[in-house]
């Protein structure tokens, strides 16, 4: 792999790590699987490009792309908790409406950012090359807003999410209102997704509105890949495994793709992600099994 | 204290799986009382507490706690004046957090929200403090996750958490039926240390007839939604087991034989 396949790499792992993050906070945190993230990834680059493109500041359009995929979390939130839709299929639906919005905010199926400025362009001065510039400032932003949500989920306000998710019977009865727990949980989820969705189109020099098919999928990974190789309960290690778990999962990627015995072609892509989630997932259960047998084989002998 | 006037709650309204589990509940229960309540499966014990708790709206009547009603009022607004302990072990702790993060969940039971840590080292003197008094070891243990415990000593933690705030109305709904007999006594003792020590309204569920007497002042008997007996004073005090279960064959009125084990055999 060149040296600029692997920067690449690693800078869609952190901005994936993102996503990750927020998957972590809906799968995991809650117990809510939300597939708003498809659309919200599309909404918040879509969000982002169009501001962008008006004229509008590259900080100001990110923002305001968090704000969108927040908007969005609540309205999968709603959907669930006010008219009791299963929670899957509040997310779909969510999802699927946004396909239409994101096409609607761009007003064409994909906006160019090739010349305009973005979040990057005060650093240009800096004089990395892009390559390193666009790393560093995507780890960076990571890094800085895994550490806010790992510190989010150790306050008091964190702990009472944790315990939504966990036992809500348990959470009621402590004093927590579960419901509003969950608006903030998927907002602030959905709202992360968008922004990893903002950096990738000012990183990549584009939105398009099919770039968040399969996101949930590549998120899930992510934070099934960090799950199984560090499985430590101490936040700050579970959301930094959530960015490890990321850059493994595209690392993982680019080399099954690269490989030239294998023979895959770029848009083997899918199949690849499908085999590697269902390796994650097949590992630690076959490690199970095989720990069993072997206990059993000792208490017989 | 409590005081509930005709409380009524059906299920299913208007379905025809309705089911009235309680039919107008008058009762009174003076701050500082500990009250038991019996009664055989189906009688409404477990739905009175669930009512008081707020976990289910009434479908008719009202509730008081001294002065204020709280009839409307859901689960999470009522925390400040409730706590309670669940008879399943596994239902009042998040079993994949650790003890020193439930027990701070239930330390923020009257107050919550903020975006502090949720734990400082405050805090930790006062979970071990609390926690010795089990005398199970789990003062060295607070970084354990919850999950590791034992039924027993999970059940154990829970009632200390229902302690960690000042409340004034602790609902334990068959909170020692799903252990061991040794732990559900060391329960029993620690429940009527608390409520002795912060002179506590409770209600206690049980299926226990010993308990029943043994425990607190006065005894409620439920059936088919209703209060059938309410036992205190000195005629509580002449009462033996055997007396209760003639109060339970009256109470269904049909002379039946008892075929509910558990009330026998329960010591």
């Amino acid at each position: 792999m060149s040296m600029f396949a692997f920067m690449g790499t690693l800078e869609i792992g952190f901005v994936y790590g993102l996503v990750a993050i927020g998957v972590y906070l809906t799968f995991r945190v809650l117990d809510f699987p939300d597939l708003t993230v498809d659309g919200s990834f599309t909404l918040g680059a879509a969000v982002a490009a169009a501001m962008i493109v008006t004229g509008f500041n590259p900080y100001l359009s990110t923002f305001c792309a968090a704000l969108a995929g927040a908007s969005a979390g609540m309205v999968t939130a709603w959907l669930n908790l006010r008219f009791n839709i299963l929670h899957l299929l509040a997310s779909i639906l969510t999802m699927t409406a946004l396909y239409t919005i994101n096409l609607r905010v761009m007003g064409k199926p994909n906006v160019a950012l090739i010349m305009e400025p973005t979040v990057l362009s005060p650093f240009e001065a800096l004089g990395l090359s892009s390559m390193y510039l666009k790393v560093i400032f995507v780890a960076v932003c990571a890094l800085i807003i895994g550490g806010l949500v790992a510190f989010f989920l150790q306050t008091q306000y964190g702990l009472a999410m944790r315990a939504t998710g966990a036992n809500p019977r348990m959470a009621q009865a402590n004093g927590i209102v579960t419901k509003e727990k969950i608006y903030a949980g998927l907002a602030l989820s959905n709202g992360l997704v968008a922004i990893a969705g903002a950096l990738f189109a000012q990183t990549n020099g584009f939105a398009d509105s099919t770039m968040g098919i399969g996101t949930i999928v590549v998120g899930l990974a992510a934070v099934i890949v960090g799950e199984s190789l560090f499985g430590s309960r101490n936040m700050w290690v579970i959301i930094f495994s959530c960015l490890i778990g990321s850059i493994l999962y595209r690392l993982a990627v680019s080399m099954a793709l690269s490989a030239d015995f294998l023979g895959f072609t770029a848009s083997d892509l899918n199949f690849i992600t499908a085999a590697l989630v269902a390796v994650a997932l097949i590992l630690p259960q076959l490690r199970r099994e095989w720990k069993a047998r072997q206990a059993a084989k000792e208490a017989q002998s | 204290m409590i005081r509930c006037e005709n409380l009524q709650i059906t299920f299913n309204p208007g379905l025809p799986t309705e089911k009235k589990a309680l039919r107008g509940i008058d009762l009174e229960i003076p701050e500082g009382e500990f009250v038991t309540v019996i009664g055989s499966n189906g009688a409404g014990k477990s739905t009175l507490l669930n009512a008081l708790a707020g976990d289910i709206g009434s479908t008719g009547g009202k509730i008081w706690f001294g002065e204020k009603d709280v009839t409307r009022l859901p689960a999470t607004g009522r925390t400040r004046d409730v706590a309670r302990v669940f008879q399943d072990p596994l239902a009042g702790t998040c079993g994949n957090m650790t003890i020193e993060e439930n027990m701070a969940l239930a330390y923020g039971r009257t107050e919550r929200g903020n975006l502090s840590f949720a734990l400082n080292s405050k805090l930790r003197d006062i979970f071990r403090t609390q926690l010795a008094r089990l005398n199970l070891g789990l003062e060295d243990r607070l970084h354990s996750e919850m999950g590791l415990l034992s039924g027993g000593q999970r059940q154990s933690v829970s009632l200390l958490m229902s302690a960690l705030q000042p409340s004034k109305i602790l609902l334990l709904d068959e909170h020692t039926a799903a252990l061991d007999p040794k732990t559900a006594a060391l329960i029993m003792d620690i429940s009527s240390q608390i409520i002795a020590e912060k002179q506590l309204t409770v209600l206690m569920v049980t299926h226990s007839m010993r308990q029943a007497l043994d425990y607190g002042s006065r005894s409620l008997m439920l059936h088919e939604g209703k209060v059938v007996f309410d036992l205190q004073g000195e005629e509580r005090a002449g009462y033996e087991v055997k007396d209760l279960l003639n109060l339970f064959a009256k109470a269904r009125g049909d002379g039946e034989e008892l075929d509910d084990d558990k009330l026998l055999l329960g010591s």
